[in-house]
């Protein structure tokens, strides 16, 4: 009996040295190679050189030679709407590997909108493995209120979400369309009522609005000079990394939307859209993206972003935060004025 | 015998000629139909629709009823009202002296501040109203900061972000548009009455605001309303301006209601938001009409060949120069040099010693990393295909308009102009929506013939009215001696009418193309990734928050811009001399 375990095992280490089991993966990239290239949207932060520097790591690890064509994100909310009016038509998805935030990816999953796959077959780490299936979690945001530090000094700076009432401010505050970092705050740390009356005080602040980028660029030319949530893609990005503007560190809790990849339903490329959204979660693809988008994620030891979380009080998004975070995200666009009337 | 012979023989073929026209004719009203009547059959589908474009569903008044129970829509109606107004009346500030200035006095310089003006039109509205938040924005504007320098004040001397801003910043913009529509009336005005107010003693102002302005005042109502119509369709500068502030126009909000921040898009709101809109317009689009036709019963513009004497400003000339070079400055100097100046820096800063130090060619040489060469080879298609469509659509229409008894000519001139009642971002959001739900009989969406069918139908009101001018011009006979010799009527309106007319086309050509270049709107609402163009993904830089990149892009296009219009215009007037 002992003999015909040993031989089992034998033939176990033999089969899977040799491939026999690696199939699901080895299935994904030959079905890349005939797909021969994809579209990828991903924040414009990446730039396109970081994207071409994935597409070049992405080749050499799995033997291939396909085109990544890299559609910088102009707004994920829009492109998001998109996606799903695209789909109600029945018209494919312009993309076939979205990479956004989890607050955006839960729209489609709200709607069935992701060609979901059996990452874990791939080797993805299932805590990385997002809306049943539909999305892999590869880096973190981390969002806090941020200054322009020409303009505010570091002991004036907001010292809690709550500072940013203070009538010193009003008239020299920002906020963004992305209204989902509440929504965050509503569904985890703070709760619905608390954060819905903040938004509601925000208001009295006579902000600025805008979408991210247009934020940072009036916080930049201090036509503000506190933005209400800033993400740290902004701050991070190549070209701004000498730029005077700071996050309030002193804020908490901190909040971190994560990246996630996610092929969208119907997409043309589905295949090389799944091995990319795996490949992003190597530690290969981690560095690449960090040096150039700045992020890295908070799930694995020992990254950027690992260190940076430590000690800190952190709100997360979970998959089943994702109505509400969906909901209060549209309703505190209506408060602050964000989505029309 | 043989002349009544052939009489006799003529009278068929001339019969067929005839109905061959009216068929002509009639094929031609039902292709504008089409083009036009099918994105506002989608527009007031789609506001008696919920859900998305080609989900069905039963037709429904709650759009309506959402829209126009809600107080804001009203407020916003205000806010549109006086943002156009506004727009109008800053526009017609700078417009009509200029226009008097160079085309009724000895004004110096006048072929350089031509050419300058139409560098202005080149500069995209959407980066000329970043330079004047650098300029005028309360809290870091230049001209706040000196105030507050020189005068210690504590409050900021100006402020952008309210409506009069919004209508100084879209009304400076109008200004060349403002100034070519007028400039005929002006050109050809008989000067007897200006001469007979300074043989009275009446001063050049006095005569300018006593003679010149109430004679041209029906051309410059008619100027006013087509403005109007313009400004409450424009959506750049309440973008960028009013958004942030909260200051909502219709404009903003069907592009909003569409293109959502938060949420997905409404198309139904949209839909409801454009039916004003659209009301608005035709409501409009008549009294424009009205007050065409009005204008030339009091017409006192003479025949062709007819030169009128330039006045001269003698000592006015310089506070004329003067005020030339403040428009021009706020037109094209600074906005220029502001996008200049933010081209050359890592990020956007105030100018500082320190800023000067960080200079660098970096945005320039690393421009094809962020764009790549879509968005140019799509621009540069709409370039090409959009005028050349509209000019050949406008010939057709003008042909069967001035040149036929076609029974139902009048109604196809009128069609040809209804779109000009239409803004451009409803007619996208149709064409929009056309696309999707139904796109196995339209295929289109995504691509660029969606933008240049959109942009065609856009400007095709423009290129009737400028093809109907020039072809009133030439003279029947000449067509009839080509018909005498035998010619087809085609051959006659390639070979004799077309060139007769082709200084005219060409004029509109390039400024159709220009147009074409920097419209934004329309290319946004239809804008996917295979149909990018400069003009959205200046937008989309702007929304990452690429300004300095922006910047140099907006550098490049004028610069390119300059040199292919210059170009054109040059290899043009040659080609007219050689050919007279």
């Amino acid at each position: 009996m002992r003999s015909i375990r040993i031989l089992l095992l034998l033939v176990f280490i033999v089969l899977g040295g040799s491939g026999a089991f690696a199939a699901p993966i080895d299935d994904l990239v030959a079905a890349a190679k005939k797909e021969n290239g994809f579209e990828f949207y991903a924040p414009s932060t990446l730039t396109p050189l970081g994207a071409q520097a994935l597409n070049a790591a992405f080749n050499r690890k799995y033997g291939l030679n396909v085109k990544l064509q890299y559609n910088p994100s102009g707004n994920m909310t829009r492109d998001i709407g998109k996606i799903v009016g695209l789909s109600a038509s029945g018209t494919p998805p312009e993309w076939d590997l979205m990479v956004v935030t989890d607050a955006h990816h839960a729209t489609l999953w709200l709607r069935k909108l992701h060609q979901t796959f059996d990452y874990k077959s791939i080797g993805v780490d299932p805590k990385a493995i997002q809306y049943d299936n539909g999305t892999v979690n590869f880096a973190n945001q981390f969002v806090l209120p941020a200054y322009n530090k020409q303009l505010v000094n570091a002991k004036d700076a907001p010292k809690s979400w709550d500072d940013l009432l203070n009538p010193k401010w009003k008239g020299k505050l920002g906020v963004s369309t992305a209204t989902h970092h509440l929504g965050r705050l509503a569904a985890g740390a703070w709760g619905e009522e608390k954060t819905t009356q903040f938004v509601q005080a925000l208001t009295k602040q006579e902000l600025m609005l805008g979408r991210l980028g247009e934020i940072y660029q009036r916080l930049l030319l201090g036509e503000i000079v506190v933005a209400v949530s800033l993400s740290d893609s902004e701050l991070k990005a190549e070209a701004n990394r000498k730029a005077p503007v700071v996050f309030a560190e002193a804020v908490s809790p901190l909040i971190a939307p994560a990246y996630h990849a996610g092929v969208p339903k119907n997409a043309a490329h589905p295949k090389t859209g799944h091995l990319f959204a795996a490949y992003l979660t190597t530690q290969e693809a981690q560095k690449i993206w960090e040096k150039y988008a700045g992020q890295s994620s908070a799930l694995i030891p020992g990254t950027s972003a690992y260190k940076y979380v430590q000690g800190k009080k952190v709100v997360y998004m979970s998959q089943d935060q994702a109505d509400t975070v969906d909901r209060l995200s549209r309703e505190y666009g209506k408060i602050l004025g964000l989505s029309g009337l | 015998m043989s002349t009544a012979t052939d009489a006799a023989a003529a009278r068929p073929a001339v019969d067929v000629r005839v109905s061959g026209t009216g068929f002509f004719a009639g094929g031609l009203a039902a292709l504008l139909l089409v083009m036009i009547g099918a994105p506002l059959a989608m527009v007031v589908l789609m506001s008696l629709r919920t859900g998305f474009p080609g989900e069905g569903g039963p037709l429904t008044l709650v759009n309506f009823a959402a829209v126009y129970s809600n107080p804001g829509t009203y407020k916003v109606l205000a806010n549109t009202m006086l943002f156009a107004t506004g727009t109008v009346l800053v526009t017609l500030v700078f417009a009509v002296p200029l226009v008097w200035l160079l085309m009724r006095t000895d004004l110096p310089l006048k072929g350089t501040i031509y050419v300058l003006m139409t560098v202005g039109i080149l500069i995209p509205v959407f980066l000329r109203t970043i330079a004047w938040i650098l300029l005028l924005s309360p809290r870091i504007g230049l001209v706040n900061q000196w105030a507050r320098q020189l005068f210690g004040l504590e409050q900021p001397l100006l402020s952008l972000y309210n409506i009069p801003g919004m209508a100084f910043i879209q009304g400076v913009s109008f200004v060349p548009s403002a100034f070519f529509m007028l400039a005929a009336a002006y050109r050809t005005m008989d000067p007897a009455l200006e001469e007979a107010a300074y043989t009275s003693g009446v001063s050049k102002l006095q005569t300018f605001l006593r003679i010149n302005v109430p004679i041209t005042l029906p051309a410059i109502a008619g100027v006013m309303v087509y403005l109007f119509m313009t400004a409450i369709a424009v959506f750049e500068v309440p973008a960028i301006i009013g958004f942030p502030a909260r200051i909502l126009v219709l404009s903003a909000l069907i592009f909003t209601s569409t293109n959502p921040p938060t949420g997905l898009p409404n198309y139904g709101q949209a839909g409801a938001y454009g039916a004003i809109m659209l009301a608005a317009g035709l409501i409009l689009a008549y009294f424009y009409t009205r007050l065409v036709r009005h204008g030339k019963k009091y017409t006192v513009i003479t025949g062709r060949g007819y030169r009128p004497r330039e006045i001269a400003l003698g000592s006015w000339k310089w506070p004329a120069l003067a005020f030339v070079f403040v428009y021009l400055a706020m037109e094209v100097f600074i906005p220029f040099l502001v996008l200049l100046w933010a081209s050359l820096l890592p990020h956007l800063q105030l100018p500082s010693a320190e800023a000067v130090a960080q200079m660098t060619f970096d945005n320039y040489t690393h421009m094809f990393d962020h764009v790549g060469a879509l968005p140019f080879i799509n621009t540069a298609i709409l370039m090409f295909v959009v005028p050349t469509a509209t000019m050949v659509l406008s010939v057709l229409v003008s042909w069967v308009v001035v040149r036929t008894n076609v029974s139902f000519r009048g109604a196809l001139d009128t069609l040809a102009f209804v779109p000009h009642a239409i803004p451009g971002i409803l007619l996208a959001v149709g064409l929009a929506y056309l696309g999707l739900a139904y796109r196995s009989y339209f295929p289109v969406y995504g691509t660029i013939l969606i933008i240049a069918i959109a942009h065609t139908i856009n400007w095709i009101a423009y290129g009737t009215r400028t093809t109907n001018g020039v072809m009133i011009q030439v003279h029947r006979e000449l067509e009839e001696a080509g018909k005498v010799s035998g010619a087809s009527t085609p051959t006659v309106l390639g070979r004799i009418v077309l060139p007769l007319i082709a200084a005219g086309i060409f004029n509109s050509w390039i400024w159709i193309s220009m147009l074409s270049y920097r419209e934004v709107t329309m290319a946004l609402a239809l804008g996917t990734r295979k149909n990018l163009v400069i003009s959205t993904i200046v937008w989309q830089f702007w929304g990452n928050g690429w300004v300095p990149q922006v910047a140099a892009l907006g550098v490049i296009l004028v610069a390119f811009a300059v040199v292919v219009v210059g170009g054109l215009k040059l290899g043009f007037s040659r080609l007219g001399e050689w050919h007279s």
